[in-house]
């Protein structure tokens, strides 16, 4: 029993690793550093905002702008940078940056003020956001990549410190304080409670409101992140970028074994379900698979996942749920 | 319409592990009001449930005109003639009267294409239907905008759609007022002379002389004799609701303190309760006793601070306090535990170490940081002071039978440190076993200068634990009890005046 147990917890992790061993023989050039190197980067950017992406589902939200605000936080900061082009280029990329990320924060907290305040579903609140802000990229570039920033810049996004990208080492440090964050503070809890029943969670005193303003505001903040390194890994700040990323986030996060209907889920799992997500589709680029059965079998595991997630539920009954919170 | 009997002959139902019914032997006539009474757990859901169709009797045998039936579903039930109108009501607010009396069986237009309805017909039946009971309601109106008591009644317009001969409700008035409730009646009554069998399930026990013929009650599981109305009194109620031999043993102890902590002062909540005052004192186990729907849940959701008060005060300790969220009131000392522990005071999904801790997260953490081995430990100590019974700490708290789930939302709040503690239907739905304890806790609470306001239907439990009760009726106070000078007689007495 406590060995089925303990391998419906470390299900997807062991698929991953038979994943790694087929492509490691089937996919040429799969099994090499640069090549691994590759798609940690290539997740890193998406997972930062997969992390933030947990917290939100597992409260009971959801949200839909983070590929908007990820091209609107490049072209803001690249905006911002050219205004400040006055100053010493430092001061200007950092005040820019600072600026970026508490734009962010402000874009995540009003979702969530709508939410909370007015009851208007996150779903709406941030699909508003998605389009605003998709719209909000190109006024502020007026369509054309802007790229005021120092050759230095590109070191956030497509530079490496001891050989590994540094935007996986930004994800590396993001995943252990979000693991932190989510099992071991009063606020991590009170996601869960709140996630798993808003009512009981409000009568036993928790600020329900303030909870679900905050995980929206971190998951924005992490998006302005993502999106601080995607303009420096593509050196401008474009519009068009980081389309459709909201989908990918939100797959990994449901391929980790975090429930849409909140309460349940796990830091590590999204994790898990990011790399897997990265691994597959390289392993499919490798192999010369077309980018349209990539996106096909992007929805297949989707549904699989829920589906064996569900499956696992019910057979597992009242047993898994919440063991280790 | 012909008139039926409905004959139940020796019924019995074992859920695994319990019970509900031992033995229920009834015969019922048509053209009579039947009224069927019984505390919380007595077995008179499961007896609808079996009547109607929804489940199936372990042994026992139903007669319906004097020839055995056995129903396989609801709709079987329907076709044998047996309605049924439940507690919630199952209309859809933004249909019209007329869609929703129809649904289901709307009227269909011929002709090449399938599933047309005919709206004339449709409107034509539901106008037709609802004049023949009496009932002046327009059929083309939302039903989402009519008040609840027009609601209710064609909820029972519904139920009479395809002219079943025996119609079973259960409290269908517990969300209206007493003149509300005179609507309800006029009809069962307008049916009744035409033939219809009634079987009317009530909490309010003020009712049955308004509109029954009979009564019987559920004990245990089994039924009493069934008596005429006119030879039933309130002496005669109690002892069919709680047997011949009342067992009472009054559990308090200790006088209650004289030193007041908290003062409800003329509060109201926008029509549940009004005008609400009495003063709690420290130590002091003060019984509310109310029956469904007399604004009790509303009055003490209102004092916790999980709904806004309209208007009035409240002080503790002699300062007025604004109660606007649950939070604030949890620091001013004063917590709930509410009468729907499932969706209300637990989160199911989350371990018992977690939802023990729930409540207390700030007073056991360390800057926002958990431990764990200190949850652990909290958890450990409220389980052995509680006498949780617990497989595993760690198991989802959904994992727990009702009594240790209510312990836990209990554990959850003493780890708060609390003064004033507001029960809602504590015991409701636990084993004899978890009442006792929980009624022992009280008393605990009381000895360490904790003061109680305990709401509940079970009058004689109130009797056992309260040092005061107060009666609240339609949303007021409309008596103060002592329970140590004064019978269960006397408080019955009191509350269905």
């Amino acid at each position: 029993m406590i060995l089925i147990r303990r391998l419906q917890h470390t299900f997807l992790e062991i698929i991953l690793v038979v994943l790694c061993i087929a492509l490691a023989i089937m996919a040429p050039g799969f099994f090499t550093t640069d090549n691994l190197l590759n798609v940690l980067r290539n997740v890193s950017m998406q997972g930062i905002i997969a992390l933030g992406m947990t917290s939100v589902i597992i409260a009971g939200e959801i949200d839909l702008s983070v590929g908007s605000a990820v091209a609107f936080a490049g072209c803001w900061a690249a905006y911002l940078t050219g205004r400040f082009s006055g100053w010493p280029a430092g001061v200007a990329v950092i005040l820019a940056l600072v600026i970026t990320v508490c734009t962010g924060f402000a874009l995540g907290a009003f979702a969530g003020i709508i939410r909370s305040r007015y009851g208007v579903p996150s779903f709406i609140s941030t699909l508003a956001l998605m389009t605003g802000l998709s719209g909000a990229a190109e006024l502020i570039t007026n369509g054309f990549p802007l790229t005021p920033f120092p050759a230095w810049y590109n070191i956030i996004g497509g530079g490496y410190l001891a050989g590994i990208p540094v935007p996986a080492l930004v994800f590396v440090v993001a995943f252990f304080a979000m693991h932190f964050l989510m099992n071991n503070t009063v606020f991590g809890r009170s996601v869960y409670a709140v996630g798993g029943n808003a009512e009981a969670a409000r009568l036993s005193g928790i600020n329900v409101r303030r909870i679900k303003i905050l995980v929206l505001a971190l998951t924005s903040t992490f998006a302005a992140i993502a999106g601080i390194m995607q303009s420096s890994e593509i050196m401008s700040g474009t519009a068009t970028t980081a389309k459709g990323w909201e989908l990918d986030v939100i797959a990994a996060v449901i391929i980790g074994g975090t429930s849409l209907t909140g309460g349940l889920g796990t830091i590590r799992g999204t994790m898990v379900g990011m790399v897997f997500l990265g691994v597959i589709i390289n392993g499919m680029t490798l192999m010369n698979v077309s980018e349209y059965w990539q996106h096909v079998v992007r929805g297949v595991l989707i549904l699989g996942a829920v589906l064996i997630n569900r499956m696992q539920a019910q057979s597992a009954a009242t047993r898994f749920a919440g063991v280790g919170r | 319409m012909r008139t039926s009997t409905l004959e139940l002959d020796g019924i019995r139902k074992i859920f695994p592990g319990t019970t509900a019914l031992d033995g229920v032997t009834l015969r019922w006539d048509g053209g009579n009001v039947h009224a069927l009474i019984g505390r919380n757990g007595a077995g008179k859901s499961t007896l609808v449930n079996i009547v109607t169709g929804a489940l199936a009797p372990t042994s026992g045998s139903i007669r319906l005109n004097g020839t055995a039936v056995s129903f396989h579903s609801p709709a079987d039930a329907r076709r044998s003639g047996i309605a049924a109108v439940h507690q919630e009501l199952s209309l859809i607010p933004e249909l019209s009267v007329a869609e929703n009396i129809l649904l289901g069986r709307l009227p269909q237009k011929p002709g090449m294409i399938p599933g047309r309805v005919d709206w004339t017909r449709t409107h034509r039946h539901a106008e037709e239907l609802l004049s023949r009971l009496g009932v002046r309601i327009d059929h083309t109106a939302t039903v989402g905008s009519l008040p609840v008591a027009q609601q209710q009644l064609i909820e029972i317009a519904k139920a009479m759609a395809d002219e079943p001969s025996i119609l079973l409700l259960d409290e269908p008035t517990s969300a209206l007022s007493h003149q509300e409730a005179a609507h309800v009646f006029t009809l069962l009554r307008t049916l009744a002379e035409r033939g219809v069998l009634i079987i009317y399930i009530t909490h309010r026990l003020q009712e049955i002389g308004r509109i029954a013929n009979t009564v019987t009650a559920l004990r245990d599981g089994v039924s009493t004799p069934s008596i005429p109305i006119a030879d039933a009194t309130p002496e005669s109620i109690v002892t069919m609701m709680f047997g011949q031999n009342i067992r009472f043993s009054r559990m308090v102890d200790r006088p209650a303190g004289t030193i007041p902590v908290m003062e409800v002062r003329l509060l109201s909540g926008e029509g549940s309760f009004y005008d609400v005052s009495f003063t709690l004192h420290k130590g002091e186990i003060l019984g509310i006793a109310g029956l469904l729907g007399s604004g009790r849940t509303e009055l003490l959701r209102a004092i916790a601070g999980a709904d806004i008060p309209g208007s009035g005060e409240l002080l503790i300790d002699g300062k007025t306090v604004h109660p606007h969220s649950p939070e604030q009131m949890k620091r001013m000392g004063v917590v709930l535990t509410p009468e729907n522990r499932k969706d209300q005071g637990l989160v199911q999904m989350l371990a018992v170490r977690a939802n023990i801790c729930l409540a207390s997260l700030e007073r056991s953490a360390v800057n926002g940081f958990l431990s764990r081995r200190r949850e652990k430990r909290v958890a450990q100590a409220a389980i052995r002071d509680l006498d949780i019974a617990v497989p595993d700490l760690e198991f989802p708290v959904s994992s727990l039978s009702g009594g240790n789930q209510q312990k836990v939302v209990l554990a959850k709040w003493l780890n708060t440190h609390p003064r004033i503690m507001l029960f809602d239907e504590p015991t409701r739905g636990i084993d004899l076993h978890a009442k006792l304890q929980i009624f022992q806790l009280i008393m605990r609470l009381s000895a360490q200068g904790i003061s109680s306001v305990v709401v509940s239907s079970e009058l004689e439990e109130l009797m056992d634990i309260c040092h005061r009760i107060l009666v609240m009726k339609n949303g007021r106070i409309t008596g103060s009890f002592d329970p140590a000078s004064s019978s269960l007689d006397e408080l019955f007495g009191v509350c269905i005046q």
